[in-house]
């Protein structure tokens, strides 16, 4: 008598430890082999868009901190912030955007070292999670002298920051970069040419070039796919135009190139946070004449900026009045997500818990 | 089998690798605090709990009931009620919800008189939530003598 076979439902999260916040992945399994997947998300939805129609775009800021993705509050502020400042035509100062570049590449540093520290948890190797944080702490104790707060800064304004950094900040800044560049080779000691990681990685999800672009894969995903594209190359803004880096790209599309890519997008933000250290100009860290109740022109604008998930859009309709009408955020965690199912599909249900943590995925990003 | 010996050889080089790091991680210098024992200092310009200075002058509040902190306050914790006017207005209500407050600084920034600022202090948890609602009496308790934190931009 044949056995007979049959799929079998499984239901992942929304509390399995590895899901990375409360995303529930529906796993149709056939045997050991995964035949499909069917994210669900929704769970932590706040409606962050809603809620931006009600508020002053200062006020907004808070929210784009916490609502969306709150691994990198830095990058949502500054989303925002480019909407309403090229609606608003209004000009920040060079030592303001100068900053701001600075800080946006600390995020993105702090914002990959907890995917690392996640990620690598989930794949059984924990001390690079410990060694993760701490060199994360560094970059939080550097944001807490200059704006405040740890995770949640409220520090970018309509028209420059809120304000200027301390006296020896950026020394401790450069001495943090000389640090991290010794503990980012002492990551890769670990990982890189581990056998169990190596296995665990190479050749597994993988995501084809014409596949990622046509589900709108973008940022570190996209790029180990091999879609050569970054916001901050292709739209530069801030102070991204004259600073030098490299736009890491590999052809593999499987975990391995995903994490090669991101650690070397590291070593590419030290590289930016050294330039803006040296080219840090004296002067003005705030446009004078921004009223705390901005009030944009009426017309509708799309920006995209380049946050450590991937390409971050904000489409802001303005009706004239003090309050947005309409604020529709392009998340890139949600997009990235579409892939997942591609991804996944024809891979063992150990490598499910891989893949997903190599998509750095924030739920918060994706139900906003 | 010369590559199984190599890889015995990196294997035990693996190893005796990583026990040094073990050991010299163990005399080392820390990175963790004992947290309730010993606790972190934080930065002057820490987004912790609220406080309302009192002018040593006059002894009264260096508040001019402009409101402006309250219509600021993206989560409305900010509640002001004052009696008298011109010269003699006179604050008989400063309540902030602490548990609505998500610590953004928008009223110290848009303050004209550094009335409102932020004190060096992160604990604040408590088992009764009516406890988080911060009166006028609490807020000039919890004030420094001199303010820290700057609320007004140049």
């Amino acid at each position: 008598m044949a056995l007979r076979t049959e799929e079998l439902i499984l239901n992942m999260g929304p509390q399995h430890p590895s899901t990375h916040g409360v995303l529930r992945l529906v796993v149709t399994l056939e045997g050991e082999n995964v035949v499909d997947v069917a994210p669900d998300i929704g769970y932590l939805h706040s409606s962050v868009e809603k809620m931006m129609e009600y508020r002053t775009y200062i006020q907004s800021i808070s929210l784009a901190d916490r609502g969306m993705d709150y691994l990198a509050a830095l990058a949502n502020e500054m989303a925002l912030l480019r909407a309403v400042e090229t609606l608003g035509k209004i000009e920040t100062p060079q030592r303001a955007q100068w900053l701001r570049t600075l800080f946006l590449e600390l995020q993105r540093i702090a914002s990959h070292l907890v995917w690392l520290g996640t990620w690598c948890i989930d794949i059984g190797a924990t001390t690079v999670f410990l060694w993760c944080f701490r060199e994360r702490e560094k970059i939080i104790e550097l944001m807490e002298k200059s704006t405040g707060g740890r995770l949640h800064y409220v520090y970018f304004r309509p028209g420059g920051v809120y304000e200027d950094v301390p006296e020896g900040w950026t020394d401790g800044v450069l001495a943090f970069c000389d640090d991290f560049a010794q503990r980012i080779v002492e990551y890769e000691g670990l990982l890189t040419a581990n056998p169990i990681f190596e296995v665990r990685t190479k050749g597994i999800g993988i995501l084809p070039r014409a596949t990622a672009i046509n589900l709108g894969a973008s940022g570190p995903v996209g790029r180990a796919s091999g879609i050569d594209f970054d916001v901050r190359k292709a739209f530069p803004y801030e102070k991204y135009a004259e600073v030098e880096f490299d736009v890491p790209v590999r052809q593999e599309g499987d975990v391995f190139a995903r994490y090669q890519v991101r650690l070397e997008e590291m070593r590419q933000s030290m590289r930016i946070i050294r330039q803006c250290v040296a080219k840090l100009p004296a002067g003005e860290i705030r446009a004078p004449k921004v009223p705390i109740t901005l009030r944009l022109p009426k017309g509708e604008i799309y920006t995209r900026t380049e946050s450590p998930r991937g390409d971050l859009g904000i489409y802001l309709v303005s009706e004239g009045g003090e309050h947005p009408y309409r604020v529709k955020i392009r998340a890139p965690a949600f997009s990235n997500l579409y892939a997942l199912t591609e991804m996944m599909r024809g891979w063992k249900v150990a490598d499910v818990i891989a893949i997903l943590g190599s998509i750095d995925i924030v739920l918060s990003d994706v139900d906003r | 089998m010369a590559s199984l010996l190599d890889r015995v050889g990196t294997g035990l080089q693996a190893l005796a690798h990583g026990l040094r790091l073990t050991f010299a991680t163990l005399v080392g210098p820390k990175n963790t605090v004992m947290y309730p024992i010993k606790k972190v200092d934080v930065s002057p310009r820490w987004h912790g709990l609220l406080g309302l200075p009192i002018d040593p002058q006059t002894g009264n509040d260096l508040c001019i009931i402009c409101f402006q902190c309250e219509r600021v306050c993206p989560s409305r914790c900010i509640h002001i009620e004052a009696k008298g006017k011109g010269k003699d207005r006179l604050l008989t209500r400063f309540d902030i919800e602490m548990d609505k407050c998500q610590y953004c600084g928008l009223c110290v920034e848009v303050c004209p008189t550094e009335a409102i600022v932020f004190v060096p202090h992160y604990e604040a948890s408590t088992y009764n939530r009516a406890n988080l609602l911060y009166d006028l009496e609490d807020l000039h308790r919890s004030a420094p003598k001199e303010p820290i934190a700057r609320g007004v931009i140049k």
